[in-house]
This record gives structure tokens, sequence and C-alpha cells, in this order.
């Protein structure tokens, strides 16, 4: 898994690509562990290039969006395709994300 | 290949060889050294011996010389008739013992004009003086021919003759000299007659034999001639000559030297004496006759002192050398010892045995050190596998608590099959195989009344102990309840709000729960964020068309609702969880969706049992042993109507 940031506009983007399972979620948590505390509170995550999310990948979007929204911060999830998207819809995530079709529609929202 | 030579060896055999090859050059420098002083020393003292001696030879010959010439110069410038010549010879007879007889021998007509010949000779016998007339006695060569009167007559000078043993004097070795008498003066040029004296040399060599160099050396005397004078050779004197050595000898180096002798020069040799020593020879030329003196000085003896003190001072170093090969010997291997007990040691730690005391460090030189800095890593070293022990215990612990973990986990979950033997209605079948750690899927199925079976499939996000506790919480309460309220939606209502009531961590679980009527074959479900389930009818397998509710437990008051299907005998509905679609082989591909659609379909007909067994062998084809990475969980119910 790689981890890119972008500093765009309103909002913070970060590109998630490869594999997002039980061997990396713990970096990705850290990493936004270290964003908030650098100040960030709004994130556009571009998820274009991944490629897999396991249950713990999703267990981390969770947890760190909830850290997010306890700071009064955003999280907007942009480009959620292919077998990513299959399982943002098994479990439901479609549901409670806000998931946008493109980074710019993304930051467009928070820019709102 | 490397050399096994100790060091103590190298060290001997280099400073052995180093200080013996200075030493020994040291040693010769300085016998060559002492020895060229002692030859340019001994050269200056043999040239002054040699012209001492032959000082004292040409004094006595010149002496006799000059008493000849006194007498020759009497008959030029006096009148002498017989008398006064008897007279004029007997007197210097009497006056110079040193001369043995006296001879004037004169041309034809001297005193008388009838006398063809006259010589007088006196000589001394018995003590007393006689005379004879030489050319009166018979029986020999006229005295004109005698070497003694025609040379110096030829000549007409002085002649010293070679000398000669005289029979009738006692063998004596005899010299005479000539005189020429000129008549009218020696301007004049004519010569009347020869005056001689006979002169013994045995004094002379006496003199020259008794002089003692060293403890052999001698001195020598030889003649123009080459004729050996004096020698301590008793026979070869007057019986050799230095050419007949010469020849004997094959030296053409003696016979140069011979020759240098006799044209009257001098000089420093070193040659091998005629009684075959090594020697140095220095020779000088008697001047009055022409022979040459020579002192001989043995190399052995004169070089003894140098040799002797050569040979003690080799004595001591080569013991000095000795000695310091046992110094060097005792401190090298002061030095290699401890080397040698700490390899040893450090050989035997290296098998393991780190309780071994190394070698104590006497001295902080550079083997100290480095037993220190052993020690200091033998310590370290300890102290990491005393650290490294402690963690794997501890991690062995952890396995085995895990491990018990795991069969706990398991032990869980229905695993008795048939579970309902007494009802014929339905089939159900279930496994869950765990992935290496602790998990979180798990099934579950019990009557929530007499004809409603509950069945559900369920999988805790992530894996580790946190997903296996969070999985005994909603298992727990699935099935608490399944059995309360009986309805699939509303179950995973309520189960939904408990867990997210403190979920700091967001754990989730995803689960499809449905619930059979044994007696009208309707099936009710609902889905929190699990994958479809699929159905099974006359023998092709479909999704159930389940609406997709979120994940149970992030989200307090999140709704699932409940649908509904109707199975007719023989249809089966076959729960999985992601474990199955996802397993991978060593390629790292997935097994996938439509593997699974096709195996169940083809597997439909048969038990629910044998359903679960084909997946799962057809899994186990497909990853051909690669490692497993989720849980596996399938469950199957056949419904089959009732009887």
């Amino acid at each position: 898994m790689i981890i890119q940031t972008m500093k765009e506009g309103a909002g913070l983007v970060v590109t998630v690509s490869g594999r997002m399972d039980a061997v990396t979620a713990p970096e990705y948590e850290q990493k936004f562990e270290e964003m908030l505390s650098n100040g960030e509170t709004d994130f556009v995550i571009d998820f274009e290039k991944l490629e897999y999310i396991s249950s713990a990948g999703l267990r981390a979007l969770l947890s760190t969006s909830k850290k997010i929204r306890n700071k009064n911060g955003k999280i907007h999830l942009a480009n959620v395709c292919g077998n990513v998207r299959e399982v943002f819809d098994i479990s439901g995530f479609t549901g409670i994300f806000q998931v946008h079709g493109s980074v710019a529609e993304a930051l467009a929202v928070i820019a709102g | 290949m490397k050399a096994n030579r100790s060091i103590v060896f190298r060290l001997i055999l280099v400073i052995s060889l180093w200080s013996g090859l200075i030493f020994i050059v040291v040693l010769g420098y300085n016998y060559h050294h002492s020895r060229e002083v002692l030859e340019k020393e001994l050269e200056k003292n043999a040239a002054n011996l040699a012209l001492s001696l032959a000082n004292k030879v040409d004094a006595e010959l010149v002496s006799v010389s000059k008493v000849t010439e006194g007498v020759a110069k009497a008959l030029e410038t006096a009148d002498y008739d017989e008398k006064s010549l008897r007279l004029l010879l007997r007197e210097t007879l009497e006056a110079n013992p040193g001369i043995y007889g006296s001879c004037a021998a004169f041309e034809p007509h001297e005193f008388r004009k009838e006398s063809v010949a006259y010589a007088l000779y006196f000589f001394r016998r018995n003590g007393t003086t006689d005379a004879i007339r030489l050319d009166r006695s018979s029986g020999s060569l006229p005295y004109f021919y005698w070497d003694w009167y025609q040379i110096p007559f030829e000549l007409g000078r002085k002649e010293w003759s070679e000398p000669y043993f005289d029979e009738g004097w006692g063998n004596q070795l005899m010299m005479t000299c000539s005189v020429p008498v000129f008549k009218g003066g020696k301007s004049a040029g004519q010569v009347r007659g020869i005056v001689t004296s006979d002169l013994s040399i045995e004094s002379l060599t006496r003199l020259v034999s008794s002089t003692r160099i060293l403890r052999t050396g001698y001195a020598a005397l030889i003649s123009r001639q080459g004729v050996i004078l004096a020698h301590p050779l008793k026979q070869s004197i007057m019986n050799e000559t230095f050419f007949s050595i010469a020849e004997e000898r094959r030296d053409p180096g003696l016979r140069k030297l011979g020759q240098k002798m006799i044209r009257g020069e001098s000089g420093f040799v070193f040659y091998k004496s005629l009684v075959g020593v090594k020697s140095w020879m220095y020779y000088t030329p008697i001047r009055s006759t022409g022979w040459t003196l020579a002192v001989i000085f043995p190399e052995a003896e004169l070089m003894e002192n140098i040799t002797n003190l050569t040979m003690v001072m080799t004595v001591i170093g080569f013991l000095g050398i000795a000695f310091l090969c046992i110094a060097v010997f005792f401190i090298s291997k002061s030095i290699t010892s401890p080397l040698i007990a700490l390899a040893g040691t450090s050989r035997k730690i290296a098998e393991g045995n780190f309780e071994l005391d190394l070698p104590p460090i006497r001295t902080m030189d550079e083997v100290g050190v480095l037993t220190a800095s052993f020690q200091s890593m033998v310590t370290s070293l300890k102290q990491y596998i005393r650290n490294l022990t402690e963690t794997t215990a501890a991690k062995e612990r952890i396995q085995s608590e895990l491990k018990l973990a795991k069969d706990i986990q398991a032990s869980l979950l229905p695993r008795i099959f048939p579970p309902f033997p007494e009802r014929p209605e339905f089939d159900i079948y279930a496994m869950m195989r765990p992935a290496k750690e602790v998990g979180g899927d798990f099934y579950d199925f019990f009557f929530t009344d007499r004809n409603s079976l509950c069945f559900l499939v369920a999988d805790v996000a992530d894996k580790g102990v946190p997903a296996a506790l969070y999985m005994m919480v909603a298992k727990t309460l699935l099935k608490s309840e399944g059995q309360r309220v009986g309805d699939p939606g509303k179950i995973l209502c309520n189960v939904n709000n408990i867990l997210a009531e403190d979920n700091e961590n967001c754990m989730f679980a995803t689960v499809f729960v449905a619930i059979l009527d044994t007696v009208t074959g309707e099936v009710r479900y609902a889905n929190a964020g699990h994958n479809p389930p699929l159905l099974v009818r006359s023998g092709s397998a479909a999704y159930v068309d389940a609406k997709h509710g979120l994940v149970l437990g992030p989200l307090k008051d999140s709704c699932f609702e409940t649908g509904s299907l109707m199975l007719m005998p023989g249809d089966t509905i076959f729960l999985y969880t992601d474990g199955v679609t996802e397993a991978m082989n060593r390629d790292g591909e997935f097994f996938g969706d439509a593997s699974v659609l096709e195996t169940v379909g083809k597997a439909s007909k048969t038990g629910a049992a044998s359903i679960i067994s084909s997946v799962g062998e057809e899994l186990g084809r497909f990853t051909d042993g690669a490692e497993q990475a989720d849980d596996i969980t399938m469950l199957a119910v056949i419904y089959r109507g009732m009887p």
C-alpha cells in the first residue's frame, strides 16, 4: 500500500494505492493520526488505484473517519470502483460514506 | 594453503637467522680488518727485521772485502818481492781472524822472468798459519783458469765467489773475495794479479739461522744464484736453489719471486714457504754480494690471536643468539599462550557454553584488550540470549494461549452433525476452517420455536484476539436476540445497537441471518453487509437478492430490512464468508464468485455435508497448499419439505 497526499484547495487529497488489508491497515491509521495531529481536518480519499480492501481495511477506514468527525472534520471518498465498490456495496459502506465520482467533485463539496 | 607454523616458531626463525647473519657479517668484517691492520704492521716489522739482519751480514762481508782491497792496494803502490809478499799475507791473516786464507796470484813473470806462474796461498792450520804455492800443486788446473782468478781478472773489478764447501777445511761453507791488482794503478787498467781472501760464512749463516720469528718463523739467506745458504731445512742448504724448488712444486709464482730476489729487489709477499706453511715473507738484498735475506712469518702463528679472538667471539655470539632465542621463545609463549587459551575458550563459547570463564587478564596489553572485548561480547551475547529466551518463552506462551483460544472458539460452534436427527424436513451442515490466527468467522443455528430454524453466518472484521473477543460477544448476542425476537431484521437491529454502544475501535461484523419455517419452506432473512447467499434450485445456483444493510457495529440505529423467499423441497440455501471467494492460490488469484456458483450448483443434488465437502475439495485443489489467509466458513441448508 502506498499513501500519497496533496493539498488541493480546501482539503487534503489522499491517494491510496495497492492493497488495504490486515497488514497495511495499521499503517493507514497511523498516517491519518499524523495528518490529524498536523491540523488537517478535511480529507478527500482517492481510491482509484486501490486494488483490494479487506474487512480490516474497512475497519481502519471506519475508525479514521470516526476520529475525523470527532474533530469536526470532513471525509469524502472519490473514485470507489471495481471490486472495492462491490465490497462497499455489500458491506453497506456506500450508505455511510459520502462517495463521489471524482476528486474534483469531492473537493467542490468540501469547499461547498 | 595457510602455513600452520606457530608465531613462536616464526619469531625464533626470523630473529635467529637475522641476528646470526648480522653477527657473521660483523665477525667477518672484524677478522678481515684486523688481518689488514696486522698485515701492515707486519710489513713494517718484517722490513725492519730483514734490513737489520741484512746490514749485520753486509757489515761482515764488507770488512773482509776492505781487507782484501787493502792488500791489493799495497801490492799496487809498493814494490814487493817474494819475501815481503809472504810477510804481508801472513800479517793480514794474523790480523783478521775472520779470514781463513789469503792468496796472491800473479800473471806470468811477476817476480822472476823464468817463472811462468806465481800464486802464494796463506791459510790457517792447527792454530798457526801455513803457506803453499798453488802454481806448484800438481794434478790440478792451472790457477789462471779458476773462477776466483779468471772472473775478476776479466772484469777488472772485485768479485765475490759463490759460496762453496771447502772439504779441506772441515766442510765449512766458504766464500772467496777476489780483488784485482793493477799494474801502475787502477786507471792504467792492466791487471797484474789477483788477491783473495777466503771467508767462512758459517758465522753469517748461523746468525741468520739462529733468528727465531714467533715460534716457527725463520730467516733465510739465498745466494745470487738462488742457492739456499741459510734455512731451517739443513738438507736443502747448498743442495737446492729457489728455482729447483719452484720447478719441483711447479710454482711459476715462486720462480718469479726468485727472479725478483736475484735482481736485488725487496718486497713483501704472502706465499707457501719452503717448509710448506702459508707465510708472509719480507726479502731484501745484501748489497755487497747480491744475496737475498728473507724473514718468514707463518700465517697461522701471526693470526693465532686474531683467530683465537674470533673463535671466542663466535662462541659468545652463538651462545648469545641461543639465549636470545630462549628469551624470544618465552616472550612469544607469554604472548601466544593467553591467545591460545582465549581461542580454546572462545571455541567452547561458540559451541554454546556461555558460563565458561575467559582466561584472567594479567596485563592490559593487546591480548588483554582482546580478552576484555571478548569478555564484553560474551556478556552482551549472554544478555541477548537471555532476552531472546525470555521473549521466545513469552511468545510460546502466547502462542499456546492463542491455540487454546482457537480451540475454545471452535468449540463454541455447533459441531455435531446431524444436529437434529429427528427433523427430516431439512438437512443442515456447516463448517469453519480457521486461518492461522484466531479469527472472527462463525456460524450458528438454533430453533427459535418449534418450526423456526434460525441459521446465520458472520465474519468479524480483522483478525487476532480483538476479532475473536468481538466474535464471542456478537455470537452470544445474536443467539440470545434470535431466540427472543424471532425476526431477522429486528435481531440485527437490536444486536447492532448493543454493539455500537461502546465501539471506539470501530470493530464490526458482517452477518447474514435467516429463519426457515420448516412447515411452509418460507425463509425470512436480513443481511448486515455480508456476501449474499446462494439459492440452488434444480442444479443451478443464484444469488439471493438480499437487500444489503450496513455491517453490524459501527453505527447505531442502522435499519435492517427483512426479506423473504420460499423454498421448494430440494432447494438448497448456501451461506459462506469471503474466505471462500477470496481463497488465494500461489499466483495470488482468488477462487472467485463464479467458481463458488459452479461448484455449489453441481453438488446440490447430494446432501448438505457433501456440498460443503466438495466446495472444500475444490478449494484445496485451487489453493494447492498455499497458506490460508482468512477463515473459511460455509453453511448449507437443504429443505426437504414436510414428510
